[in-house]
């Protein structure tokens, strides 16, 4: 992951179309995955498709004009970008609203997971609690321990998006993790 | 000072390593024919910029070879 940020240091300081066109190639390689995700769980319909093509030509076209110098904060960027053509998309669409994923659509993808990194008895067990945590949250909480430890969107970055202040979201996750806890337990 | 993470903290961040992990094996980067396009169009944008910013050479060496203005009052 570091050498992503390398490659859009590197892209920004290049001029050849040549060189642009192949080190777009690799930082998509490695960044389409995260904002498919990123969008196809926030729709859930065949219009996501459509949404991620905007995200990825809103991103490409703005590559060369990141200014930041973290990882984070390129997610953070991407991120930002992506929720934008969301919300573009949710004016238009005002049905069109993230659905909860069910624990059997989460172990699959975690099966999915231990392909490349297999999972010892300890993430089985610290997994488990996790998708009990989550999946019987309320919606509201659920959509912020989503979008906080799934997305990784740190209380800033969800406090910009929810039009909040920063210790709003941390005391909301806050409580939402307790109320989890009191459900699971 | 920040408090260190509790169990159902850590535990959810790996959950969300794996969900993002397990999507992105699920599903690989598809076709890129749209950021290639959109690369290219960037290109051409700075480029189009580029040659705006600068005076056309034409104009300039016209303005060189122009004679001087003649003087009004003679």
């Amino acid at each position: 992951m570091d050498d992503l940020l390398k490659l859009v240091r590197t892209y920004r300081q290049t001029a050849g179309l040549a060189e642009r066109l192949r080190l777009a190639e690799d930082i998509f390689r490695q960044i389409e995955p995260h904002l498919r995700f990123f969008v196809f769980k926030a729709l859930h319909t065949s219009s996501a498709d459509d949404v991620l093509q905007e995200v990825l030509k809103a991103v490409a076209m703005s590559l060369g004009k990141f200014n930041g110098d973290t990882l984070p904060a390129f997610w953070a960027w991407c991120y930002r970008i992506a929720r934008n053509k969301l919300a573009d998309h949710h004016r238009r669409e005002a049905s069109d609203r993230m659905q909860p994923m069910s624990h059997d659509e989460l172990a699959e993808l975690i099966e999915a997971s231990a392909q490349d990194a297999p999972l010892s008895h300890q993430d089985k067990h610290d997994l488990e609690y996790a998708m009990k945590l989550l999946t019987r949250s309320k919606p509201d909480c659920y959509e912020y321990l989503w979008k906080h430890f799934v997305f990784g969107l740190a209380y800033a970055e969800i406090a910009e998006q929810q039009n909040l202040s920063y210790d709003n979201v941390r005391m909301r996750i806050g409580r939402c993790l307790e109320e989890a806890k009191s459900l699971v337990a | 000072m920040p408090q260190p993470p509790t169990e159902a903290e850590l535990a959810l961040e790996k959950l969300g390593q794996r969900l993002r992990a397990g999507f992105a094996k699920q599903h690989p980067a598809q076709s890129l024919d749209k950021v290639r396009d959109a690369v290219r169009e960037q290109y051409e944008q700075e480029q189009e910029a580029t040659r705006q910013s600068k005076p056309k050479p034409d104009v300039a060496k016209d303005q060189q070879r122009q004679p001087p203005e003649p003087d009004v009052d003679r």
